[in-house]
């Protein structure tokens, strides 16, 4: 009876340890595996930009958001982590390369939450108005394979207002959603 | 009979052999240079409700209640303060890049104003954390105030 006892807590004593190392390889091998199958999110265009994969992925979460859904908000999130990571600094220049780094870290959590936060798509487009200025001098910055529209909605927020980047440029807000469709003005062209 | 009393034997030794596993405590002393309130104007009462309400959770020093030595409920705190600090470390906030900066004070308003933060288990247990609303209005002021002035434009 005790070496039984005694073999029960030994291999559970294992099992912890297990457990903890095997967690942070999973963790590893999240972060390895980000590489694969980016390039199918990169349309292709004729003039593309650096940073159009990135851009790409906010304006599929821009039109969730127009449309009121969460999940494919959260979809959109996650297709722009993956972007992120299929970013090639390579051809960038010195100048680029800073902005980049200064907006990397924002975009990166910002993606992350609106991914994480099916069910809360009040949450998703606060995340979604921080993350617009990022991609604003993301396209700014890189340039852009198609044209953008710059909009602005002076409602949202308790009037506070905020901006928001469209491949149209007909006004369809993401953040009023279908209760406001037509809610906002353009204010910039990016070509 | 014979058979449970070796199953709750074996449980009970399961309990005392789980204790020696003790996650390392969040516990690194005084604030540092990059806290929060040496990078921002801050006024003491907005401090000491950072303090009480977030820290726990959001710094690197964790107070911890008694319950902490007793596993697995260590555990489970310990990895509920490496996600909060991975979210928001207030002592480190200072190593933030200004973008982020700006965006993580309005992150933090925006989950004390729909009360996402602190959270209600952590609140059940340390009263003192729930903020009282002219807690949170000077705290929300503030961060409105501090956020409106920085400007993105270099």
């Amino acid at each position: 009876m005790k070496i039984f006892i005694f073999s029960a807590l030994l291999s559970t004593l294992f099992l912890a340890a297990c457990s903890n190392s095997s967690s942070t390889a999973n963790q590893e091998a999240a972060t390895q595996g980000t590489d694969t199958n980016t390039s199918a999110i990169q349309a292709e265009k004729k003039e593309a930009a650096p940073a159009d994969g990135i851009i790409n992925g906010y304006l599929k979460l821009k039109n969730a958001l127009v449309a009121d859904d969460d999940k494919a908000a959260a979809e959109a999130g996650k297709v722009m982590t993956k972007a992120m990571a299929a970013f090639d600094k390579s051809a960038l220049s010195t100048e680029q390369v800073k902005i980049y780094a200064d907006i990397e870290d924002g975009v990166k959590e910002h993606a992350e939450h609106i991914g994480d936060n099916v069910g809360n798509i009040h949450h998703q487009r606060e995340h979604f108005e921080s993350l617009s200025q990022d991609i604003y001098d993301l396209a700014k910055a890189m340039g852009t394979g198609q044209k953008l529209y710059f909009d602005h909605c002076p409602m949202y927020n308790d009037s506070k207002g905020a901006n928001w980047l469209s491949e149209t440029k007909e006004i369809r807000n993401p953040y009023l959603g279908k209760s406001m469709p037509d809610c906002g003005s353009v204010k910039e062209e990016i070509n | 009979m014979k058979r449970t009393k070796v199953v709750l034997l074996t449980l009970f030794a399961l309990f005392l052999i789980i204790q020696l596993i003790r996650p390392v405590r969040n516990e690194s002393g005084q604030a540092p240079e990059t806290d929060m309130s040496n990078i921002y104007q801050m006024p003491e009462s907005v401090r000491g409700i950072f303090k009480k309400a977030c820290y726990d959770c959001h710094s690197d020093h964790t107070e911890y209640p008694w319950y902490a030595d007793v596993q697995p409920m260590g555990w489970w705190l310990a990895d509920h303060i490496r996600k909060g600090k991975e979210e928001l470390n207030f002592n480190r906030f200072g190593t933030y890049s200004i973008r982020k900066q700006k965006s993580k004070l309005k992150s933090i308003a925006g989950s004390l104003a729909d009360n996402s933060m602190p959270l209600s288990s952590y609140t059940l247990i340390h009263k003192n954390a729930k903020l009282s609303l002219d807690e949170k209005k000077l705290v929300l002021d503030w961060l409105t105030k501090t956020r409106d002035s920085i400007s993105l434009n270099k």
